[in-house]
């Protein structure tokens, strides 16, 4: 499409100012972890690698690392069966109550995430299993549960139910079916929709910080623990671990499934 | 099967077999009669695990009801609304709502600004390149989170940050460029950013280009075009985006925590502070509440006047 010169440049400035709202803290950490000084200033010291051999130095955050990739493995394993056939329910079988249960699905959206914290750290502790590193693995699957059931239906409403049909007719049992026909056929979703819950998990702060304690701290609130007014480069070392982890993320989902499937229309 | 000889069935392979026991499991446990049903079979497990909010939501309901007692810190055995009429007699909870609340529509409102270009560009560049480059610089800081972010934001602007000590080096007063409500509403939009975007795109993709380039070829200049064709084409998007970037600004506890250093606090602060720092749960639990209702009816008289927009599961 040939662009208007005064659309061009009124569009063009207001994304390139986004684009740098968006990357400059991002560069400025990854900028300043490299920095030899104690303090981050600029113009900076020098260049140094010290911070990041400082890295394996740092115990508590080496096993909040740990337990936050054991949390979001959890939170993943849990919620691919879930979110799947959640999402199969929704969108292919015709049920009573559907506009219900969509709201009901949608709870963990709706219901802001301090109360959902606070709520389950309550009940948890009611059971007593508060302090412990499974549950957090669960919650955290609760709260960015729509995330998986939206990945895995737009994928649904894609499928041809003929295909299910056409298997039935040739003499296919219905849990071959399933496995043979329908998980292949909203694959891409169900991989969506996992890397998503796994990236969420893996940097999700507000619940993680009602329900864990000092033994069982994750990565995301040991960091909001360790800012301090004066600001030292070490914890922009550890920031950068999160830059890693995300443009890894960012990479596997752009090979597996493209990430130009955010662009269809719904 | 069973009518073939023993040699034979040793000799099949054991997928085949294993297959047979598991449908043999399965019709066994989910009979024909039953398949009507699977729809909620298939729910189940969701269900449960949303059910579990829900019970924490109960146990809040029923905090929410007992005042605190001074003398042993602990909530008093008799059912009272108390709480709630402590909270509309201080006038510091209403304040903190309606910051809460004007922050929420500003940051909706330079959100929406921001991320509707930005998807529109997206959508529509001839540049596959392009495009990526923009997808990538969404999913990058998305995919990092609010604290680091955050942290990002402190070391360019705190007191002791990038900017500030540029501006001393050459011999510049510092500024006060953080703990501050600007610096709170600024690191909103750009963790919003994100949302937002995605959020616009699908209704975007389903402008066909045509009706935009009928509307210019009938006379319409680009923003004419942009304001009477292709907002309100995009309005389910934008009313989703909307909601999604209001509520959760709305309920947000880092930015301001670490961008507003206590001088901004949102109602969640507020909530934080009522169990941790006050350790009255049936204050913190009343206040719970109340958010959550409040942003209940919002959300419904929005959805009511717009419809879902690019929410809805089903399409």
């Amino acid at each position: 499409m040939q662009l208007i010169p005064s659309k061009k440049w009124v569009l063009g400035s207001l994304v390139a100012f986004s684009l740098i709202t968006l990357s400059l803290p991002t560069i400025i950490i990854i900028g300043a972890s490299f920095t030899s000084g104690e303090i981050i200033q600029f113009p900076p010291e020098g260049f140094s690698l010290r911070w990041y051999r400082q890295l394996w130095e740092m115990d508590d955050f080496r096993s909040a690392f740990v337990r936050t990739f054991q949390v979001s493995a959890i939170c993943t394993l849990l919620a691919i069966p879930v979110g799947t056939l959640a999402a199969l329910a929704s969108v292919r079988y015709r049920m009573r109550f559907q506009r219900s249960i969509q709201v009901y699905l949608l709870l963990p959206f709706t219901i802001p995430l301090v109360v959902s914290g606070i709520a389950m750290m309550i009940f948890f502790g009611e059971i007593r299993i508060l302090g412990q590193l499974w549950p957090v693995g669960v919650a955290l699957c609760l709260i960015n549960l729509p995330f998986m059931i939206w990945s895995v239906s737009s994928t649904v409403n894609g499928l041809d139910p003929e295909l299910e049909n056409a298997a039935h007719s040739c003499g296919a049992p219905p849990v071959q079916t399933f496995f043979a026909v329908t998980v292949p056929a909203v694959m891409p979703g169900i991989i969506t929709g996992a890397l998503l819950m796994f990236i969420l998990a893996f940097n999700e702060f507000l619940v993680s910080l009602f329900l864990t304690d000092a033994r069982t701290v994750t990565l995301p609130v040991q960091i909001y623990n360790s800012i301090r007014s004066v600001i030292t480069p070490d914890l922009a070392a550890v920031s950068v671990v999160y830059i890693l982890v995300a443009l890894l993320a960012v990479w596997l989902l752009d090979r597996l499934v493209g990430l130009d499937i955010f662009l269809k229309s719904r | 099967m069973t009518d073939l000889p023993k040699r034979t069935l040793d000799r099949l392979p054991l997928r085949w077999v294993l297959m047979d026991k598991i449908e043999a499991f399965a019709s066994l446990v989910w009979p024909a009669k039953c398949h009507r049903t699977t729809g909620w079979l298939f729910l189940t497990p969701a269900l449960l695990l949303v059910g579990i909010l829900l019970i924490g939501l109960g146990y809040m309901l029923e905090y929410s009801l007992h005042e605190l007692d001074l003398s042993s810190y602990r909530l008093k055995d008799a059912y009272t609304l108390g709480n709630y009429r402590y909270l509309l007699e201080q006038p510091v909870y209403l304040q903190v709502l309606l910051r809460t609340l004007l922050a929420a529509s500003v940051v909706t409102l330079a959100t929406l600004t921001l991320a509707f270009p930005y998807a529109y560009v997206m959508v529509r560049t001839s540049s596959s390149a392009w495009r990526k480059f923009l997808l990538v610089s969404l999913f990058l800081p998305f995919f990092i989170g609010q604290v680091v972010r955050a942290y990002g934001w402190l070391i360019i602007l705190g007191k002791e940050g990038i900017i500030n000590s540029a501006l001393m080096s050459l011999g510049l007063p510092a500024m006060d460029l953080i703990y501050n409500y600007g610096a709170v509403v600024f690191g909103l939009v750009q963790y919003m950013l994100p949302f937002a975007v995605l959020l616009i795109v699908p209704a975007i993709t389903a402008i066909g280009e045509d009706i935009e380039l009928a509307a210019e070829s009938l006379g319409a200049n680009w923003l004419r075009a942009f304001w009477h064709v292709v907002l309100p084409m995009a309005r389910p998007g934008l009313v989703g985006a909307g909601i999604v970037v209001f509520t959760l600004t709305m309920t947000d506890f880092a930015m301001p925590e670490i961008l507003g250093g206590g001088t901004t606090d949102f109602i969640a602060s507020a909530i934080y502070d009522s169990f941790f720092q006050l350790s009255n749960s049936g204050l913190g639990a009343a206040l719970s509440i109340v958010l959550v209702t409040l942003g209940s009816i919002l959300v419904a008289i929005v959805f009511r006047i717009t419809g879902a927009g690019t929410l809805s599961i089903r399409q």
